[in-house]
Order: C-alpha cells, then sequence, then structure tokens
C-alpha cells in the first residue's frame, strides 16, 4: 500500500449539450509513496486535470476508490491541497489573509493562523507583500501566494494542477527551483500536472505519462537523475534521453488528438 | 486638480444661490410662491428651534431604519437563497419580478389599510421598497461570483455554509452595496410619499400640511432636509464600499 492509493478508477461524465456519455479517464491506478514527487504528463484534455480533481474528491469517480493512508478519500478536506493554474486566490483578501483562509477552513486559531501565515510567506519569499491584494503581484507571486496558502493547511498530499501554465517561460523555470527548493525541506508528497516535458522531468522521481481521451497510463518514467537539481541538469544527456522518450511517447498521442498524421522524417 | 474641481463645481451652486436670492427677495417672482435662500435658512432655524423639524424627522429616522435595516438582511439572505436554490428560483422569479417592477406607490393605500396610519405601515413601505433591490441585486451578485473562488474555498474542506461566508458573500458584495443604494433612493421616496397620503407625524406630514397651506420656504427646508438624508446615506455606502471592495475595479478591467 502506497501513501496514495489510486485504484482502478473510472470517470465518466454526460457532456451538457449532446447528452453523450463521455469517458474521461479510463482504468487508472496509480501509487505513490510518502515523500514522493510524481509529476504526470499527457496531451490537453486528457483528463490529467481530473485526476488531480478525484484525489481532492472536488470529483467522484465513476469508478474505483482513492485512498490517502489507508483511508478511502469522499470530500475535500485539508490533508490534500490543491494549488490551481488560476491561482484561485480571492481579490479582496490580502496576501496574508488569503494564506490564512485553508487555515480558518481547518479552524486553526487567529493567533497561530497569523503566525503560519507569515512564516509560509516569507518561504516563498513575498515577506514585504504581506498587505498586497493579488491584483498588486505578477503571476508568478501570486501563485507563490497560492503555494503558500496550500502548504499552510500542512497537507499530507499537495496537489499541483499545472500550477505554472498561466506563467510565461523564464519565470516558469525559476518557479519550478523554487518549488524544488521548498519541497527538498520537507519532502511532501506531490502529485503535479502539467503538459511541459521538461517541468515534468526535472521536477520528478517519476513521470507517468498519459494517453489522449480516455485518460489512461501508458508509461510511468523513474527519472534517476540526482537531487538537488538545479536548472542546469536540463542541458544534460540524461535528461535529454528522458526528454526524448517521453516526447516519443507522447507525439502519437498529440498526433490523436490534432488529426494530424505523422510526418515522414 | 480635484481642489479645482472643488472651486468649479460649486461656482454653479453658488450662482444659483445669488440669483435666487435676488428674483425672491425682490419680489420679482413672487417670493411666497419661490422664497429666498436667507428666508429658507430662517425658516430652518426657527422650525429647528420650536423642535418641529427634529421631533419629526426622529419618526420619519426611525421609520426608515427600523424598516431599512431588516430589508438588507432579509434580501441578502433570500437573494443567496434563490440564487443557489434552482427550483426557488424557478418558482419564485417571476412573482417577485413582477412585485419590483410594480410602482410601490400604489400600495400605499392598501397598506394604510393593513397597517393603520401611523408607524408601522410606512416601516413595511420602506421594507418592500428596499427589501427588492437588494434581494435582486444579491441574485445577480451571486452568478457573478467567480468560480475559481467558491473552488479554492471548497478545496480545503468548506461545508456549504462557509462556501456561502468565505466565497459567496464577499463575492456578491459589492452588487449587494449597489442594490443598499439603489434601495436607499426608493425607499425614501415611498416614506415620504407615505407619510404624505396619511400619518400622525413625519418629515413627509409637514411637507403635506405645508403644502396644503402653500409655504414655499417650509417646502424648501423639508426638501433640503430629505435630500441631505439621501445624499448622507448614498455617500455612506459608496464609502464603505471603497474600503471593503478596492479589488472591484482592477476586476473590471
Amino acid at each position: 500500500m502506497s501513501h496514495l492509493d489510486v485504484e482502478d478508477v473510472s470517470l465518466a461524465y454526460r457532456r451538457p449539450l449532446s447528452n453523450e456519455q463521455f469517458l474521461a479517464l479510463e482504468n487508472v491506478s496509480l501509487g505513490v509513496e510518502r515523500g514522493e514527487l510524481v509529476t504526470v504528463v499527457g496531451p490537453s484534455g486528457c483528463g490529467k486535470s481530473s485526476l488531480l480533481m478525484l484525489i481532492a474528491a472536488l470529483l467522484h469517480p465513476t469508478s474505483g476508490s482513492i485512498r490517502l493512508s489507508g483511508r478511502e478519500v469522499k470530500a475535500p478536506g485539508s490533508d490534500r491541497a490543491m494549488v490551481f493554474q488560476d491561482f484561485a486566490l480571492l481579490p479582496w483578501r490580502t496576501v496574508l489573509s488569503n494564506v490564512e483562509l485553508g487555515m480558518e477552513l481547518k479552524g486553526v486559531t487567529p493567533a497561530e493562523r497569523r503566525a503560519a501565515a507569515q512564516r509560509y510567506i516569507a518561504m516563498v519569499g513575498l515577506r514585504d507583500f504581506e498587505r498586497h491584494f493579488p491584483h498588486q503581484l505578477s503571476g508568478g507571486m501570486r501563485q507563490r501566494v497560492g503555494i503558500a496558502r496550500a502548504l499552510s493547511v500542512e497537507p499530507e498530499v499537495l496537489l499541483m494542477d499545472e500550477p505554472f501554465g498561466a506563467l510565461d517561460a523564464q519565470i516558469r523555470a525559476l518557479m519550478a527551483v523554487e518549488l524544488l527548493r521548498i519541497w527538498e525541506r520537507d519532502r511532501k508528497t506531490i502529485v503535479f500536472i502539467t503538459h511541459d516535458i521538461d517541468e515534468a522531468v526535472y521536477l520528478a522521481d517519476r513521470v507517468i505519462v498519459m494517453s489522449a481521451s480516455p485518460g489512461r497510463i501508458i508509461e510511468t518514467i523513474r527519472v534517476d537523475l540526482p537531487r538537488p537539481r538545479d536548472l542546469d541538469v536540463r542541458n544534460t544527456p540524461e535528461f535529454a534521453a528522458y526528454r526524448h522518450q517521453i516526447w516519443g511517447l507522447l507525439e502519437e498521442q498529440v498526433r490523436s488528438t490534432l488529426n494530424w498524421p505523422a510526418v515522414a522524417s | 486638480m480635484a481642489s479645482r474641481r472643488l472651486v468649479v463645481g460649486s461656482l454653479s451652486v453658488v450662482v444659483f444661490l445669488a440669483l435666487w436670492q435676488i428674483v425672491g427677495s425682490t419680489n420679482l417672482i413672487r417670493s411666497d410662491l419661490i422664497s429666498y435662500p436667507s428666508e429658507v435658512v430662517a425658516t430652518m432655524a426657527k422650525m429647528a428651534s420650536t423642535g418641529e423639524l427634529g421631533s419629526n424627522a426622529w419618526v420619519s429616522l426611525n421609520e426608515f431604519f427600523v424598516g431599512f435595516v431588516p430589508a438588507v438582511i432579509f434580501g441578502i439572505v433570500a437573494g443567496i437563497a434563490l440564487a443557489l436554490v434552482r427550483r426557488l428560483r424557478l418558482l419564485l422569479d417571476p412573482l417577485l419580478i413582477a412585485i419590483y417592477q410594480a410602482p410601490i406607490i400604489a400600495f400605499i393605500p392598501i397598506l394604510v389599510v393593513w397597517f393603520g396610519v401611523g408607524t408601522t405601515s410606512k416601516i413595511v413601505m420602506v421594507f418592500i421598497s428596499a427589501f427588492f433591490p437588494v434581494m435582486i441585486n444579491t441574485m445577480t451578485g451571486v452568478a457573478q461570483v467567480a468560480e475559481p473562488w467558491t473552488r479554492a474555498v471548497r478545496s480545503f474542506g468548506a461545508n456549504t455554509l462557509q462556501v456561502v461566508s468565505k466565497a459567496i458573500l464577499p463575492g456578491s458584495l459589492p452588487a449587494i452595496m449597489a442594490g443598499m443604494r439603489l434601495g436607499v433612493g426608493r425607499a425614501v421616496v415611498v416614506l415620504i410619499a407615505g407619510e404624505m397620503y396619511v400619518s400622525v407625524m413625519g418629515i413627509g406630514r409637514l411637507v403635506q400640511v405645508y403644502s396644503s397651506a402653500a409655504r414655499a420656504s417650509e417646502i424648501v427646508v423639508l426638501v433640503v432636509v430629505i435630500s441631505t438624508f439621501g445624499f448622507a446615506c448614498v455617500s455612506f455606502l459608496r464609502w464603505l464600499e471603497n474600503r471593503i471592495g478596492p479589488w472591484r475595479q482592477e476586476l473590471e478591467q
């Protein structure tokens, strides 16, 4: 039994207009060990975000089950904290108050959550921005608030849904470095969804490759790059080999979603 | 820049008051029909010193707030309930829109029959006038609450009540405040009309009494009092809105 167990999960729903049955995920099984950083890559629309929503219990599987530390997850809770692509910050709250949100809902006392929020805000490097509102921050800073908010509830698992997808390429690379720096401290279990192969390899202990719809796991690749990793690791031959392998698996899937034939090369 | 605008803006007011003073006090137009500023000020002082203004204003203020505060509370609760419970909305929407659109002034006689000539009927009038704009704006506001806000709150395991208090209510607050401002305007009009129709005491009753005696300067005093009150309420709500919602303008860009 792993720390997080996704057991034979399928997710089907009816499309609102046509009312046809749509299979988003098909027989997905995945075990994530305690302290492991797993990334999930796949073409757009492969249901990788749905997988994360299922783990968060913001969606419920049509069949199969999800267990965290042996207990089936049935409702959202602070044992799993999410970081969203669109940040999902509350615009009327300051940075400090946004970070406190999760702890408020968890029932942490005001004094404790103030102190904890300040600690996590410092950890993500926003100490001078506690009193700012989200609209006064850049995208990268907003997502650091999102990360601090998620970490502050001290979840067992951090669920990250393309967290850097809305950021430009340079910021994105640096955010990945930051995430690893934070993760090295306490090695929280992380499931990280992305469509960026470099990001997936750079962060991961294991990369899960998913197929186009319905989403299935087509390959699991263990990444044996030494840690701690810096950005230069992306220029090594080992990294290139992983990139090549994953792109090889994904190319066909992406083409199938585009309806494009393979190009002779 | 701001002070300059203030100077230019008050210029029109000063010129207007000066012209009114000259035309009225020289009887260029009959002063018993239009009065003039210095006479209005004197009348106001007299009405204030006899306690006539204070005691009647107190009655009207009471009617206003006793009707308005519950209207806001019930309006917000009803607006959120209707926005969240689709069946309830489908059931009640046509009826509520119809009542909202109806001129409440037309209901004044029947409300007096039901609730008497005293303050109760005025309180009900204020309540009805303010309830609907608050409720309908709350409904609209809740519909505009962005999905990421509720998603964020739900992801931390919030129950329905917490989703409402942490995401839906603060997220729709700007719309609720707009509804309150609309409600103030409607409630003041209906309250004065109701008191003018029939009442024991109140600013509207004074308007009715002095207009049947054709006393221009007293009526002007009362108009000034009423519009000052409405202006103060709306200014307060705008101030409150700016204090709690500096994020709003940013979102609208």
